[in-house]
């Protein structure tokens, strides 16, 4: 599978290193050469240095030959004009472009079925804003994924030390609860990825990723001694695009914002943007600003600034002078291990976002969602099994599953059936896969239909 | 400062002001009263002395207006034809001396509606028409109304138009002023006929219901009955003019929309909610307040209550009751209402709901920075913000408004007229209401203002019409300076 993205900035630097790992033909295209010299260094891809919108650069990157395009610059129009020009030169490939700009929104089905024919808009900071709320109101929560519209939750959260399940196997959990407890699909501990068995046990710290019903989601929790807590106000520091988005949908749910922003022209747009939420000019590090304006009192302090030590110190700050939660946005890698150890546990990515919103585009076979958790060494996702695949028609245990792969929910019909080794997958069901990295090729595999190639 | 061309284009306009004499002229020969020969002497002198001006000052073709000569035309314009259209009273003997005169004429033309007239019934035909007529015409502007019709003016009629129409936030509603003034005017024409005709429908002739109509719609105020609209005391009559002094009272360039086929803009119009709002709730108030101590059914206290609000509010000043027999809560909330006028761009006076709500944010905005010294806050209307300079030259208005108002006030005071009906005086003409309280309320006139009264009041009038800004700047020295 080839695949061609314009734009080695954070968006495109962390999709191509995720498919580069997944053994596709990834070419890169920039007109920075410094930012395509990093790209070069760091990832197994061709880099082409020249402006993605350009016909002639298309073709030199084997445009024609290409499945997929991926225009993912920082310009609106930059991304538009590149997919229109490839669909001009290869009608075939697979368009999608990364649309930043909200006045885009309602246009997204119209821009599939007219002439640009771009298959997606894709904005990872929609996603972005869509997991800080999910994750909002849940302490320790790291993930909250809704799949199947929301009727099944596949959630992550990091156990307590003082959580009644640390250090209890698996398989004496019901035992010691005294009901049904949810699928506890992995289990990250010290950055390794476990899928655990019946003899495994919990321990505190523990990163326990398990899915759920919607509505047993709060028994769920309640099983991990996690409660959903309403959110009331909350104060954001760094007033960028995310911040902007999270504010709107904040005032929407009538939660009291505060943002904190250092550029007084961005306060200036912010504050013609937004009716409700209070704009304050300011350093989000400046204790006698954070004082001045009640951290003490804040459900939630979200820093969001540019700057992940920036973001990192003042979610630290913020813990210290009282605010209940934080939730800090990190893009490094390289700091995700270091969160949990300094006491940030709620952390969101924006590299993880943006390759969630692409996976589901890229995957062969009929995908509807899919999802990389943190540290991207596993993939949840939700598919059509098509009749023609391998999937259908037997029961679970007859299917050849990949080591590292689980079947973790079947939805029929509007029901959700958690499944066990007898269980036959029908036509038309939508299954939701629980995978590790390596064995994804071989679960796409699977789920494709056997003539369909793209 | 072109003086030259200033003072042709001031021709201009009275030579149409001439013009327009025609109508008056019309029904004076139609009822063949004693209106005919003052309006051809009045008529004659008009046109003469705009022709005069024409030919002397006659310039090389001009191709821009600038700010400043556009506001000293509307100002010199707006004096010029307050003097020519009184010369048909003056010279019609039934208004008394010239500062009468000029004091009616200017009344007309900034809508006011504040008369001198002790027995209007015996007044002839003609010359009530003239008195209601030049109402209409200065309700949506007569500079408006020239940039409209006449191609010559569209070179600078942007600075016209902003002169004369000083809205806050000036909607253009075509890319071209003259265009733009064209509309306002056919909208304006359009609800003015709708009116004729259920004016016609409730009994009134066509003479009495043109007359009416004609001050209804520039929320002018004039009657051609001694006791206003209680003359008529119909339920019907009360309902239709209530109807249309709230439509003068909206911004035109929503009627616009709303028969372009949108009928939602009054609705999403934040500054039309407000005024529809502060209508109903002061309408509650008053009723509630006058029920049981004046009238003795809910029924009567509503149709005199809201009747005396809607025509106070939107600055039209009809009157259906004596509001002065009311008790005190009302008068007051009266007085507040002349202060706090119509919407901005409709054909009422006032402060203008637009600025009275900018003005509100703006001291939330304070109070608000009081609490969150770092915040940054836009003041926002329709959820829009409002630029600095708008909310700077909104905040200078109302200074300006007060102050002129204390001023002129403590003007009238020295010359021996009472407290009450000095400041309800003042208050009724820079407003461009009509009638006030004390001896100038809604069962009285202006003719015992004294001499110099007069003056300062005409003086009030323009201000209010043309919006403080163009008329003050005329004593700004530096305005006169090269």
């Amino acid at each position: 599978m080839k695949i061609i993205i314009v734009g080695a900035g954070e968006v495109g630097f962390n999709i191509a290193s995720h498919l580069a790992f997944e053994n596709k033909d990834v070419v890169v295209i920039d007109n920075n050469p410094v930012a395509i010299r990093h790209v070069s260094d760091n990832l197994d891809v061709q880099v082409l240095n020249g402006s993605g919108s350009s016909p002639v650069v298309l073709k030199q990157a084997g445009i024609k030959e290409a499945d997929i395009l991926l225009a993912v610059t920082d310009s609106d129009e930059t991304n538009l004009v590149a997919c229109l020009v490839a669909n001009i030169i290869s009608p075939t490939t697979k368009k999608l472009a990364r649309i930043r700009s909200a006045d885009y929104d309602e246009y997204h089905d119209t821009f599939r079925d007219h002439t640009p024919h771009i298959d997606t808009l894709i904005n990872p900071e929609i996603e972005v804003v869509k997991t800080i709320h999910r994750i909002m109101n849940v302490p320790g929560a790291v993930d909250v994924d809704d799949f199947a519209e929301g009727r099944v939750k596949f959630v992550g959260i990091h156990l307590d030390k003082s959580a009644r399940l640390a250090g209890v196997r698996l398989s004496e959990i019901s035992a010691k609860i005294g009901k049904k407890i949810p699928l506890i699909a992995a289990v990250i501990r010290d950055e390794e990825l476990i899928i655990p068995r019946g003899n495994d046990r919990l321990l505190a710290g523990d990163l326990v990723y398990f899915i759920s019903e919607k509505d047993n989601y709060l028994d769920s929790l309640a099983i991990f001694d996690k409660q959903v807590e309403p959110i009331g106000s909350v104060l954001i520091i760094g007033g960028g695009n995310i911040g902007f988005r999270l504010a709107n949908l904040l005032e929407e749910k009538a939660v009291l914002t505060k943002i904190i922003e250092k550029d007084p022209d961005r306060c200036a747009q912010l504050a013609e943007r937004l009716s409700k939420a209070v704009i304050l000019h300011g350093d989000g590090s400046d204790q006698g600003l954070l004082r001045e304006e009640n951290i003490q009192n804040m459900d939630v302090v979200i820093t969001l600034t540019d700057d992940e030590e920036t973001n990192i110190l003042t979610s630290l700050l913020a813990k210290r002078m009282g605010a209940a939660k934080t939730i800090t946005k990190i893009s490094k890698v390289s700091y995700l291990p270091l969160m949990s150890m300094i006491g940030l546990e709620q952390v969101v990515s924006p590299r993880l976002s943006a390759v969630n919103t692409i996976l589901q585009h890229i995957r062969r076979g009929k995908v509807i969602s899919a999802k990389s958790i943190k540290n991207e060494q596993a993939e949840i996702m939700e598919a059509v099994a098509l009749e023609t695949s391998d999937i259908v028609g037997k029961p679970i245990k007859k299917i050849n599953i990949p080591k590292g792969a689980l079947i973790t929910g079947i939805i029929r019909n509007d029901n959700v059936i958690i499944p066990s080794g007898e269980s036959v997958i029908e036509p038309n069901d939508r299954i939701i896969i629980f995978s590790t990295r390596q064995a994804i090729p071989k679960i796409e595999k699977i789920l494709a239909v056997k003539l369909e190639y793209f | 400062m072109r003086w030259h061309f200033i003072l042709s284009i001031v021709g201009i306009l009275l030579f149409f002001l001439g013009l327009c004499m025609v109508f008056p002229l019309f029904f004076g020969l139609y009822y063949k009263d004693q209106s005919v020969i003052p309006l051809l002497k009045a008529m004659g002198i008009t046109l003469v002395a705009g022709l005069s001006l024409i030919v002397c000052f006659r310039s090389a073709k001009v191709d821009y207006i600038s700010h400043r000569e556009g506001m000293a035309i509307v100002a010199i314009g707006w004096t010029a034809i307050g003097l020519f259209g009184a010369f048909p009273f003056y010279l019609g003997s039934e208004f008394g001396t010239f500062i009468d005169a000029f004091f009616e004429s200017v009344s007309g033309f900034t809508t006011t509606g504040s008369s001198i007239l002790t027995n209007i019934e015996g007044v002839s035909k003609g010359l009530l028409f003239w008195r209601s007529f030049i109402q209409w015409l200065g309700g949506m502007g007569i500079i408006v109304l020239s940039v409209a019709i006449l191609p010559f003016l569209g070179v600078g009629g942007m600075q016209l138009y902003k002169a004369e129409v000083p809205s806050p936030v000036p909607d253009k509603l075509k890319p071209r002023i003259r265009d733009t003034a064209m509309i306002l005017w056919k909208v304006y024409a359009l609800i003015s006929l709708a009116e004729v005709l259920f004016l016609m429908f409730g009994g009134m002739d066509l003479y009495d219901a043109l007359c009416h109509t004609f001050t209804t719609m520039p929320t002018g105020g004039f009657s051609t009955k001694n006791t206003s609209i209680a003359h008529y005391n119909s339920v019907y009559l009360d309902t239709v003019f209530i109807f249309f002094m709230v439509l003068a009272g909206i911004n035109f360039s929503l009627h616009y929309q709303f028969l372009r086929g949108k009928p939602l803009a009054f609705w999403r119009d934040s500054e039309c909610r407000f005024f529809l709002g502060a209508v109903l709730v002061l309408t509650g108030i008053v009723s509630i307040n006058i029920y049981g101590s004046v009238y003795e059914t809910l029924g009567q206290a509503l149709r005199f209550g809201s009747f005396q609000v809607v025509s106070i509010v939107t600055t039209t000043g009809y009157a259906t009751a004596d509001y002065e027999l009311w008790p005190a809560m009302s008068q007051i909330i009266l007085i507040l209402c002349m202060f706090l006028g119509a919407s901005a761009g409709s054909t009422g006076g006032g402060m203008k709901c637009l600025r009275v709500m900018l003005y509100f944010k703006y001291c939330y905005k304070e109070l608000f920075s009081l609490i969150h010294p770092h915040a940054v806050k836009h003041i926002k209307i329709g959820g829009k913000s409002v630029p600095e300079d708008v909310m700077r030259s909104v905040l200078g208005f109302m200074g300006l408004y007060i102050g002129l108002f204390a001023f002129s006030s403590v003007l009238i005071a020295s010359m021996g007229v009472d407290f009450m009906t000095s400041i309800a005086a003042v208050a009724a003409t820079i407003g461009n209401i009509g009638p006030g309280l004390g001896m100038v309320g809604p069962a009285d006139n202006f003719a015992h203002i004294p001499y110099l009264g007069k003056w300062v009041l005409i003086w009030c009038m323009l201000l209010g019409r043309l919006e403080i800004y163009t008329v003050i700047i005329l004593l700004v020295p530096e305005f006169w300076r090269k």
